[in-house]
């Protein structure tokens, strides 16, 4: 049955031709990132995976290309509102056979073009039958080609769980979208989807990978970035109890949740044979943003608790694009938000890797970000009480917090200031960006520049620096090129 | 002031290293300066001493590094001996006067002028490995062996082809460093090793990387699609993938 169904989406069609449809439907997909893994290459198969990630190139919108972004197929029996691929719209449809993609994956990444796979997929039929084209893909891709490389699997909401279970040990990373914040907007926009059906299988994964981690001795929330352990404030540290979304309480550590149990059973065969960890890189999701009236305050909320009760590894974010025509959708010509997607990844990582918590950025009264500035250096400016701070002896969270100090500056200020005095010049080579830094730090008592610590003054000052960056995230795909009297006006030579 | 001036080898590099110090212990270290050859604009009341490989030495100075300051430390020594900066091997000289008087702390001295200096040519040499790593492009030939050519500002391929073994243990592949005639190759399940090439053959594997296949259209017409046109953003991609960075990528060609 499968092959008949494959063969009337896919009639005729060369790889090339589904590479580019299914490219194509892939790409307004964020994530593209390939790390969060170490694991070595062996003889005999094809593949490594690098902590850090390894970017491979950058396509024209300045995005990285790191992995091989493909749906198996863009056939789809739903129908979201925001969606390209939706089962009302008129586009080409394809779809790929496992061996096809199997092939263009190895013989990308024996190039070096990619770092490894993508795979994410339309609503084929339903989800089980789609989830089980997905898994027979990357089986194949692990065992008969000898694929070590990077996997990031997108699982369907509603596939079974065994099903789930079977991406997990396949892939690197698993990831289900939310694709937006709330439960409402997400009934407007995405009819056949509900909260339940993305948190659900959400949450059982995360406790499957924590039950896996435990099992082969690991702490059971996932590696954060060494920093966190330094800062009193990191939301990763703090330990108030959990309550997720749903209204579940997090299970106590070493407590097996209701994980995908049964399926474990079932595929302790695959695993055996595979000898894979469980999604070691963790789980991601991604947000739509504009496209609802969310604000940033219900976001970066939303991304708090998604970090502290399904330990996920990465939130990304979607700045809307203008695809289809509905009257539940902005207009057409609405802008694509691109500098509020920049301040809420900027807020991400104030998350992430500075200790603030969602509600320090902002709060009920000013429930969005000043798209002027940084949120780092908003905040900065509504406490600037707690400024100038003293490089040679502040804290690390209190270096952390300045503007223009992220953490391998203040790894350096703490190191080299045990040895010796620190100036302006060597903060400089160390990496500070004292044009930020400079209104909110004294060196040895010194402020840099003679200037009012006032928050007026020191913001007009931060908004005329942050002006051209903010005009170029603005206008970044408008193109300009010189005016020519002859091909603007039609005029030739001769005439 | 005495000037030693060695060849651009790690192993010589280090023993050149051994001989200035010899001198210094008599002159002082201020009194001289440390070149790799060729010695651009000779200065008239300088003297120009060349030193050679000597495999001694060599052992002596690796080992005095890794003992008496740290294997880091020696680790960054080799980076930045592996950097194109005329001054490279000077820093690393005056690097080692530190880390031999002060041990391991030396890391740590970021307010030291000679420290920074070594650390700033520690991670351009990093960075512009890892950069490779993100932009090698490998040519298949026939399926069976993988070309790869490479012209980075820093002898970095050695790193890159290290990364590279670990990724592909089991196909035979060469990365080429075009402007200086040497190449890692790589055969099926073995170990990588350099090789020096005559003009000729350089000519000849220039030549194969013009083979195109239907697997490097795929990849043209993949990065052309991914790519979201209402983001579009060339200064970005430019940031991220520097022009010079393009030559030998694939869907830059």
């Amino acid at each position: 049955m499968y092959n008949k169904h494959m063969f009337e989406v896919s009639n005729g069609m060369t790889t090339k031709e589904k590479l580019e449809i299914l490219a194509d439907a892939a790409k307004y997909d964020v994530a593209c990132t390939s790390s969060g893994v170490k694991r070595e290459g062996k003889k005999g198969f094809l593949g490594n995976s690098v902590a850090c990630g390894i970017c491979h190139s950058f396509g024209a919108d300045g995005r990285c290309i790191s992995l091989l972004k493909v749906l198996l197929t863009n056939n789809c029996a739903y129908d979201c509102k925001y969606c390209v691929n939706r089962s009302s719209n008129d586009v080409p449809r394809a779809a790929f056979e496992p061996d096809e993609l199997c092939r263009l994956v190895i013989e990308f990444y024996k190039r070096n073009y990619i770092e490894g796979l993508f795979l994410s997929s339309g609503v084929w039929n339903n989800p089980t039958f789609t989830m089980e084209k997905m898994c027979e893909a990357l089986y194949l891709l692990r065992t008969k080609y000898r694929f070590n490389g990077y996997i990031h699997v997108k699982t369907i909401p509603g596939a079974s769980d065994d099903l789930l279970s079977m991406a997990g040990y396949l892939a690197d990373r698993v990831s289900i979208n939310l694709e937006l914040p709330t439960a409402e907007s997400l009934s407007k926009l995405a009819p056949n989807k509900s909260f339940k059906t993305i948190l659900e299988p959400m949450g059982k994964m995360t406790d499957t990978i924590s039950a896996h981690r435990l099992a082969i001795g690991k702490d059971a929330r996932m590696e954060r970035s060494g920093i966190n352990r330094y800062l009193s404030n990191s939301i990763f540290n703090s330990n108030h109890t959990q309550t997720r979304v749903d209204g579940t309480t997090v299970h106590a550590i070493g407590v097996k949740g209701p994980s995908i149990s049964s399926a474990q059973t079932a595929l302790a065969k695959v695993d055996s044979k595979l000898q894979r960890a469980f999604a070691p890189a963790g789980q991601s999701t991604q947000m739509i943003i504009g496209a609802t009236p969310e604000t940033d305050l219900t976001l970066i909320q939303t991304t708090q608790s998604l970090y502290q009760n399904y330990d996920l590894k990465r939130v990304f974010y979607s700045a809307y694009i203008p695809l289809n025509e509905d009257d539940a959708l902005p207009s057409m010509d609405t802008a694509v938000p691109l500098l509020r997607e920049h301040r809420l990844y900027q807020a991400d990582w104030l998350l992430r890797y500075y200790g603030f918590t969602a509600n320090e950025l902002l709060s009920e009264e000013r429930p969005n970000f000043n798209e002027l500035l940084d949120p780092k250096c908003d905040w900065a400016l509504r406490h600037l009480g707690d400024f100038p701070v003293e490089v040679q002896r502040a804290s690390y969270d209190d270096l952390l917090r300045v503007p223009g100090i992220g953490p391998k500056s203040a790894t350096r200020i703490v190191q080299a200031r045990r040895y010796g005095h620190l100036d302006f010049d060597n903060l400089k080579k160390m990496g500070v960006v004292l044009k930020r830094a400079h209104y909110f730090i004294t060196c040895n008592g010194r402020m840099m520049y003679k200037i009012p610590i006032e928050e007026q003054y020191i913001t007009n000052c931060l908004t005329a620096d942050n002006r051209k960056e903010n005009w170029q995230i603005h206008h970044q795909n408008e193109q300009y090129v010189q005016m020519s009297l002859f091909s603007d006006y039609h005029m030739s030579a001769s005439g | 002031m005495y000037v030693f001036t060695c060849k651009q080898e790690f192993e010589d590099m280090m023993c050149c290293i051994y001989t200035a110090w010899e001198r210094a212990l008599r002159v002082g270290h201020d009194q001289l300066r440390l070149e790799v050859e060729p010695v651009e604009q000779m200065q008239l009341f300088d003297e120009y001493i060349h030193v050679d490989a000597d495999h001694e030495k060599f052992e002596k100075v690796t080992r005095s590094i890794q003992r008496k300051i740290s294997m880091q430390a020696f680790v960054s020594v080799y980076y930045v001996a592996m950097s194109n900066e005329p001054d490279a091997i000077d820093v690393i000289y005056r690097f080692l006067i530190r880390g031999f008087s002060m041990g391991e702390v030396v890391l740590d001295h970021l307010t030291d002028p000679c420290v920074q200096r070594f650390f700033e040519i520690r991670r351009s040499v990093g960075n512009e490995a890892h950069f490779f790593r993100e932009f090698a492009r490998f040519t298949s030939i026939d399926n069976r062996f993988y070309v790869c050519h490479l012209e980075p500002k820093n002898n970095v391929i050695l790193f890159v082809g290290e990364h590279f073994a670990d990724r592909m243990p089991s196909e035979h592949w060469m990365i080429i460093d075009d402007n200086r005639s040497i190449a890692v190759v790589h055969p099926k399940d073995g170990e990588n090793y350099l090789r020096t090439l005559t003009t000729e053959e350089l000519r000849e594997f220039e030549q194969l990387e013009d083979q195109q296949d239907l697997y490097t259209d795929m990849w043209k017409t993949f990065f052309d699609t991914i790519a979201i046109r209402q983001r579009e953003n060339r200064n970005c991609q430019r940031n991220m993938i520097r022009i010079w960075m393009r030559k030998h990528v694939t869907e830059f060609r």
